[in-house]
């Protein structure tokens, strides 16, 4: 399964994990289109989210190979991968909930050498650049909020906010339109784009396929834990096994 | 300014209480106190910062106790060379027992710890043509000839330094870079490594630089008072107290631990004062300890500014409603949907 790819982004070869008898990942070998907005579709338990999870570091895969731009990054630690260009999301909204909003932000930020990780954390030049992040998600009047006092949307925005704030060149979202209402599912899709627009590669997850047709340039189909279909979004919606297998038509 | 005001009260409070103390049985008890107030904060540097409840730091305080004794006895070193000594020796050693302990996570790492302890009191107490076994250990006094009252003055006032120090370094790693990693892993861990943050090496740190301070207190403990016993030195208990003290200050303020080693290192000892060698301290730091969990369980010093708050400055709206009405204003509803 190949495509035509401008510049190397994130590929898989022959990707395997399994969990005791459950084969989530079978050997899947992908490859999303670097600086374009992917999408990765398919029923649950398709493997969506351990593919996220493999390729981030959090799971080991059993066999098979990771590679980032042309680097080899399987089984790497995620704070490795982390730094290597990839940032994400979670299915399942994370924050630090006792911390601040403008800390959760700062949180992110890459110290390098004993002097920086002892320096402050409140460095101004950071603080605005964190300010300029909650802005642009609509969210800066919560600045000194804790996290756990925010909406479900809102926690949503502070999630992408913050892994905006660690400058990821490519930028799995897990879900982003899961639990959110529709005027907030536009503006994400909205953000999507514009970070597009500025060069950011997008992998995202998501069962609203409205969402994904209007902002993907690229779909991946999974199926029991490999790609069954890949292509602009008007081939996929006509693709005959895709509908059999997830639009269920 | 007025925190800086508050400081220096506090500060010339602890260092004239030698002067006031009306005998030096009471200044040993301030010694109590502080050196608890050490061991607490120096554990908050891991139970505080990471979240990681450490009851094994007992067992570290007692390996600076007993390398400090050691280096003066064994290695003829003098007094204070060998606590420093000490430490970085259990610093050193903090390094394979933090690789060992820090990969596990919540109650697990809470069991590793007490091993750690129980391991350490069979080593010091079966290994005695070395540490003296359970015969005990003498640790010669470092001012030979001071008078009694003068010992425990300077040792007060050596305490309090050190508390200085720690609470300095707290403070220093509070404020950093460093320290807000740390405390996302406290929220997170997995989200810390998503963004970057190398939590395994964070932790490592944390927990060496605990180590190092606890055997200071450990050490300076051993110069004091001069004997030493693996069942005191190595017991799950000194280590439940100091959890108890930073519980009960509050984990996330750096005098949360002091706080705390206040109220329980006084209680304490009146207990034992008062009941003598019944069990009822132990009856009493359990209820203390079930009491705090329940109805404070970030700790004194939060929920005082929570009770400040609300008496004082009951007015405040709850940030949701705030932020509702902000973004209606700006055309865009706030979501409640809950998954």
């Amino acid at each position: 399964m190949t495509s035509a790819t401008t510049a190397r982004g994130l590929e898989t070869v022959k990707l395997t994990r399994s969990f005791g008898g459950v084969t989530a990942i079978d050997s899947a070998t992908v490859s999303f289109q670097h600086g374009k907005v992917n999408a990765l579709i398919g029923p649950n338990g398709s493997g969506k989210t351990t593919l996220f999870n493999v390729v981030t570091g959090m799971i080991e895969p059993d066999s098979g190979r990771v590679t980032y731009r042309g680097r080899d990054i399987t089984g790497k630690a995620p704070h490795t991968i982390a730094r290597a260009g990839l940032g994400r999301s979670f299915q399942l909204c994370r924050v630090f909930p006792r911390m601040t909003v403008l800390d959760n932000l700062l949180v992110a930020v890459r110290a390098r050498g004993l002097a920086e990780h002892l320096a402050s954390s409140r460095d101004h030049e950071e603080i605005e650049r964190a300010r300029g992040w909650l802005e642009r998600m609509g969210i800066d009047h919560l600045e000194r909020s804790e996290a756990r006092n925010l909406s479900w949307g809102q926690q949503k925005l502070l999630e992408l906010a913050g892994v905006m704030m660690a400058d990821p060149d490519t930028i799995l979202l897990d879900e982003p339109a899961g639990g959110v209402n529709p005027a907030l599912i536009e503006r994400i899709g909205g953000l999507v784009r514009e970070l597009n627009g500025q060069g950011k590669t997008f992998l995202i997850v998501e069962h609203n396929m409205d969402m994904v047709m209007s902002i993907c340039d690229h779909i991946v189909v999974f199926d029991r834990g490999r790609p069954i279909a890949e292509g602009p979004p008007a081939a996929i919606r006509s693709d005959p096994r895709v509908l059999e297998a997830y639009l269920g038509v | 300014m007025l925190r800086l005001a508050a400081l220096a009260l506090g500060a010339g409070l602890v260092l004239s209480f030698p002067a006031l103390a009306p005998n030096p049985y009471m200044v040993t008890v301030g010694i109590g106190i502080l050196n608890y107030a050490v061991l607490a904060t120096a554990w908050n540097f891991v139970g505080g910062f990471t979240g990681y409840i450490s009851l094994g730091h007992g067992g570290l305080a007692g390996l600076g106790a007993y390398a400090t004794g050691l280096l003066v006895t064994a290695a003829g070193l003098p007094s204070f060379a060998a606590l420093l000594a000490g430490a970085v020796m259990v610093a050193a050693l903090a390094v394979p027992i933090g690789f060992a302990a820090l990969r596990v996570r919540g109650a697990s790492f809470v069991i590793v710890s007490i091993a750690l302890v129980l391991i350490l009191l069979l080593v010091f107490q079966s290994w005695d043509s070395f540490t003296g076994g359970s015969r005990g250990l003498a640790v010669p006094r470092p001012f030979p000839g001071m008078p009694r009252a003068e010992h425990h003055t300077t040792f007060f006032f050596l305490f309090a330094g050190l508390l200085a120090a720690v609470l300095l370094v707290w403070w220093l790693i509070d404020r950093s870079h460093f320290g807000l990693g740390l405390k996302a892993i406290r929220e997170d861990e997995d989200k810390s490594e998503s963004l970057g943050i190398p939590t395994f090496a964070f932790k490592l740190v944390a927990f060496v630089v605990s180590a190092a301070f606890t055997a200071l207190g450990g050490g300076l403990y051993a110069l004091w008072f001069g004997d030493l016993d693996p069942v005191f030195q190595f017991s799950v208990l000194t280590g439940s107290n100091i959890v108890l003290m930073a519980l009960l200050g509050g984990v996330r303020h750096l005098f949360g631990p002091l706080l705390g080693a206040l109220v329980v290192g006084a209680g304490l000892e009146y207990f034992k004062l008062e009941y003598g060698d019944t069990p009822l301290h132990l009856v009493a730091t359990g209820l203390l300890l079930g009491v705090v969990v329940m109805f404070m369980p970030d700790g004194v010093i939060p929920a005082l500014s929570n009770l400040y708050d609300r008496l004082f400055a009951p007015a405040t709206a709850s940030i949701r409603e705030v932020s509702a009405a902000d973004l209606a204003a700006k055309g865009d509803e706030p979501t409640e949907v809950r998954r």
